[in-house]
């Protein structure tokens, strides 16, 4: 009972840290923060099946979208999974997001997927919330 | 199968780009980074060697020199620079690869050996001491030669330039006219800036170019694993003859058989690999450098309008771009590349 108890503590804090990783991306997005955005992403970082490997071009990326005017509005937490050996087909289906996947993201990472008040679009991070070090793998969407 | 036999091909035939001088890191400042040939990425440091296969990545604020046996190449900023190798004419020459960025390249004795100079567009043949290479954002170079002389290939047609003349070759089109160099220093930011726009404002003949390009190279993999294919049972079906004649003559038999036949089949189907891995490097390259980013810089524009009709149509066309290059070029790649 008690087994079943701490499980379930564990279950409810880790969907309370995800919801706030995901609230956090968006405040960044919406309040126009590129460059605590480019911060947190990784290098190589993955938008949608696109490798990024050069530093200068991930905050482009993030630059480029609050500059377009991009907001994710209401967002909630709609999946949060950990990486199974097939996540990488949520972002392509292809061998280099596979090696992507494989070689450049910490085992702790997770799938975490936004539902925004927008004609429901979501949004996929791949995101990494360890040893106090927010990290962003992956950005995929709207969708 | 593809895949295994790519990996076991990696694996035997790999011992063929060590050859290559390496380059010596002699200064860095800002961010510099070499990925090496096993996809480990460290900083660039002075006194770090470059093989064949690592590539040297600079930021915003990076720059680099190196040393490559008599060579200065001086890095610019925001520059993706590789060493590589391939077969031509039955040896292996050294190719320096500017994917992305400037380079300036200082040739302090000539040879007669040099390395060949390739970017997305183009591959050029040094006789020249000193010329610089911007590679642009489209995929187009432009070669400025200071001293010497440099012959620029594209498409089956080649320039011959002297000192003081340029030219510019547009991704997947043969060299434009030569032009006279100015005497001020050349501002490659501008020209690269001007590049990016035109591709922006016409992202679907910019993928024209692409898909073309990638066409040349997939010919290019498939006709040299075609022939690679046919060499390594050849080569297979060798190795278990000096066993036999190891087994049932004698060792100095089996010596002279390795020396005779072996030795030069080894040789040949090396070659044979090398350019497949060339030339899927090189595609790969492109397709992160040129198609990555143009992708990359219309997600950011047209995110808040995805039915734009440019937009749809340019996802449309990039996806089949992806999908050939997953089904001809990927099959050739290990992981270490990505």
């Amino acid at each position: 009972m008690a087994a079943l108890i701490l499980l379930a503590s564990c279950a409810s804090l880790q969907h309370s840290w995800d919801q706030g990783n995901v609230q956090t991306v968006a405040r960044l997005i919406n309040e126009g923060q590129a460059d605590k955005l480019a911060a947190m992403s990784a290098v190589p970082f993955l938008v949608d099946g696109e490798i990024v490997t050069l530093k200068p071009d991930v905050a482009s990326f993030w630059s480029g979208i609050v500059k377009a005017g991009f907001k994710v509005e209401g967002a909630t937490l709609v999946q949060a999974a950990p990486l199974a050996p097939d996540s990488y087909t949520q972002f392509a289906n292809t061998m280099e997001v596979k090696t992507f996947f494989a070689q450049y993201v910490k085992k702790e990472a997770r799938l975490l997927e936004l539902g925004t008040s927008q004609s429901g679009k979501r949004i996929l991070l791949i995101f990494s919330d360890s040893s106090f070090k927010k990290t962003i793998y992956g950005f995929k969407g709207p969708y | 199968m593809k895949k295994t036999l790519t990996c076991a091909a990696f694996v035997l035939f790999g011992a063929f780009a060590l050859s290559a001088a390496p380059a010596d890191v002699t200064y860095t400042e800002g961010d510099a980074s070499i990925k090496l040939k096993t996809g480990t990425v460290q900083d660039a440091q002075i006194g770090d060697s470059m093989n064949t296969g690592d590539t040297l990545r600079t930021g915003e604020d990076g720059l680099a020199e190196l040393d490559q046996k008599g060579v200065t190449i001086k890095i610019a900023k925001n520059t993706v620079f590789t060493l590589m190798e391939r077969e031509q004419g039955g040896n292996t020459s050294a190719v320096l690869a500017v994917t992305l960025g400037a380079i300036k390249f200082r040739y302090n004795k000539l040879t007669g050996q040099e390395p060949l100079v390739r970017t997305n567009s183009m591959v050029a043949g040094v006789r020249g001491t000193e010329f610089t290479v911007f590679s642009g954002a489209d995929g187009s170079t432009l070669i400025a030669v200071d001293s010497g002389q440099v012959t620029v290939e594209s498409e089956g047609k080649s320039v011959d330039l002297a000192a003081t003349e340029g030219v510019e070759v547009p991704l997947g089109k043969p060299p434009a006219d030569k032009f006279t160099v100015p005497k001020e220093l050349m501002d490659y930011s501008k020209w690269n800036a001007d590049k990016l726009s035109a591709m922006l404002a016409d992202p679907l003949a910019a993928m024209t170019s692409i898909e073309n390009a990638l066409v040349e190279y997939e010919k290019n993999v498939a006709d040299y694993y075609a022939t690679f294919l046919k060499y390594k049972p050849q080569l297979d079906d060798a190795r278990q003859k000096r066993a036999q004649i190891a087994k049932e003559k004698s060792v100095e038999e089996a010596t002279k058989y390795q020396d005779d036949v072996i030795a030069p089949l080894a040789l040949q189907t090396g070659h044979l690999y090398l350019n497949v891995r060339y030339f899927s490097l090189a595609a790969l390259s492109m397709r992160r450098f040129v198609a990555g980013r143009l992708y990359l810089s219309l997600k950011s524009r047209f995110i808040t309008n995805p039915d734009d009709p440019t937009w749809t149509e340019f996802l449309s066309r990039f996806d089949r771009f992806l999908s050939s290059f997953e089904e001809s070029i990927a099959p050739q790649l290990v992981a270490a590349d990505i």
